[in-house]
């Protein structure tokens, strides 16, 4: 039945199949089936061409559909790693958002360690040793703790 | 349409590729990291956004929300270091800085920031008095956060705050407290009326103090003064009385009978001429007023130079009047 349905329809099912994975990202989460869909879509651009040629049968098509989807996939992904610029590159990372800012010693640094206060809450922090009060500057941070120096 | 072995390995085939990119493309959602288990043992963590991991051999191990959140810690009973039992409640802020520690260091995270929470409140209260649990939140606030930070350290998040919501003392000590309050204040208000009535007094006193020595001093200048005139006035007649002395020494005695006559009949005009009483004070010797005629008789002769016979004093004249009856010195009544 299927492959009557496939007889049928001739190139154009791959098209379908693409549109119809296209759409189905849509709704699914995950950001996956883009680039099956994508495959399929190539898949059908080249059935057009190929289709009453010898070696294009079925079999052919499910192959190159399955490399295709996996290089769609890697290639995908290099391409959204090139163009993830976001317009807040500190969100959830709280530490490196306060890199930068200044702040006065709460207590002082002794054998390298301290605390300051910075938006109402206290941060360890590393650096050489200094009394308290002392003005310091954010240099780095290392998730938890951040590292200081005097300005 | 028979299927060949190679026909159903190529469907497979398909199948078992789309199954690997499902398994191997994973998108994290922003405010989460995944973690990822290399055959069980944890390698990386997974940053949001579009992400590949290897299918078969990696797998997700924890999916950590990363974002703040927010801890309600449940009422408790605290025993405070003067043994007063409160109830109290709180709530805490912390956040995930370090997803793989805080996925495999600690199990049941919530829980143990719950307890570490509760216990160190616990601790923290009960070495405060109750006047100053209620009047020191800040500071409880403050070491609550400084100890409990400092514990979940090896966790990998931060207890970015926590605050106490609410202190409730039993219902009677809230009575006995507002009872102390209201009876300071009571206190206070009569202490105050008492200071004032004593300042009013004492100003009162001091008002009439003023006064009095004010007029005791006026009444020393005026008395002063009167004294001061009087001294003048007697002066002024002993001046007077010196210069008549030294005018009859200079002079004649009969100047001094001149006077005195001239006075003496001047005296009579006027009380002749009053017009409201017709009292006539005459002296009790009538014959003195007579005694002055004769010093101006004596003074006569002195001028006239008739010194060895001197004139007889004139009779007194005697009017006889219906109207002027002659007068009794000794039984004056005012006329109607």
């Amino acid at each position: 039945m299927l492959a009557r349905i496939v007889a049928e329809l001739g190139p154009w099912s791959w098209w379908i199949v693409g549109l119809v994975l296209l759409a189905a990202e849509m709704i699914v989460p995950g950001f996956f089936l883009v680039w099956i869909g994508l495959a399929a879509l190539a898949i059908g651009v080249l059935s057009l061409l190929f289709w009453d040629a010898a070696f294009w049968v079925w079999e052919t098509q499910l192959i190159l559909f399955a490399v295709l989807a996996v290089a769609a996939t890697l290639l995908g992904r290099r391409l959204t790693l090139r163009h993830n610029v976001t317009d807040e590159p500190f969100l959830n990372q709280r530490g490196a958002s306060l890199v930068g800012r200044t702040a006065t010693l709460s207590e002082p640094i002794a054998e390298g360690r301290g605390r300051i206060r910075l938006d109402d809450t206290i941060w360890r922090v590393t650096g050489p040793n200094l009394p308290a009060g002392t003005q310091v500057k954010v240099v780095a941070s290392n998730g938890r703790d951040l590292t200081v120096e005097p300005l | 349409m028979v299927l060949g072995g190679f026909d159903i390995v190529v469907i497979a085939l398909v199948v078992f590729v789309i199954l690997v990119l499902f398994a191997g493309v994973k998108t994290v959602p922003q405010g989460y990291r995944y973690t990822i288990e290399r055959f069980g043992r944890y390698t990386r963590t997974l940053e949001p956004g579009l992400n590949i991991i290897t299918p078969f051999i990696e797998r997700i191990g924890a999916r950590l929300n990363v974002m703040e959140q927010v801890l309600d810690v449940p009422t408790q009973e605290v025993i405070t270091r003067d043994n007063a039992s409160v109830a109290a409640d709180a709530v805490a802020f912390y956040q995930v800085l370090n997803a793989a520690q805080a996925a495999y260091q600690v199990s049941n995270l919530e829980n143990a920031i719950l307890n570490l929470t509760m216990t160190n409140i616990r601790s923290v209260m009960g070495s405060m008095d109750l006047d100053e649990l209620l009047s020191n939140r800040d500071a409880i606030n403050d070491r609550l956060l400084r100890v409990v930070d400092d514990a979940v350290q090896p966790w990998g998040i931060k207890v970015t705050r926590i605050e106490i919501k609410d202190i409730r003392p039993p219902t009677d000590l809230v009575d006995a407290m507002a009872r102390q309050m209201k009876a300071e204040r009571e206190k206070r208000a009569q202490i105050l009326e008492a200071e004032g009535s004593r300042n009013a007094q004492i100003l009162r006193a001091e008002g009439a103090k003023q006064s009095a020595i004010l007029e005791a001093e006026g009444q020393r200048e005026a008395a002063f003064r009167e004294a001061e005139a009087r001294e003048r006035l007697a002066e002024a007649e002993a001046k007077a009385t010196k210069m008549v002395s030294e005018a009859i020494a200079a002079g004649d005695v009969q100047a001094i009978n001149y006077f005195v006559a001239q006075k003496y009949t001047e005296a009579l005009t006027a009380i002749g001429s009053a017009s409201n009483s017709k009292i006539v004070m005459m002296p009790m010797e009538a014959s003195s007023i007579i005694g002055s005629l004769s010093g101006i008789g004596a003074i006569a002769r002195e001028v006239f130079g008739d010194g060895n016979n001197p004139p007889s004093p004139p009779r007194p004249r005697q009017v006889p009047s219906r109207t002027n009856p002659p007068v009794n010195p000794f039984n004056q009544t005012p006329e109607r």
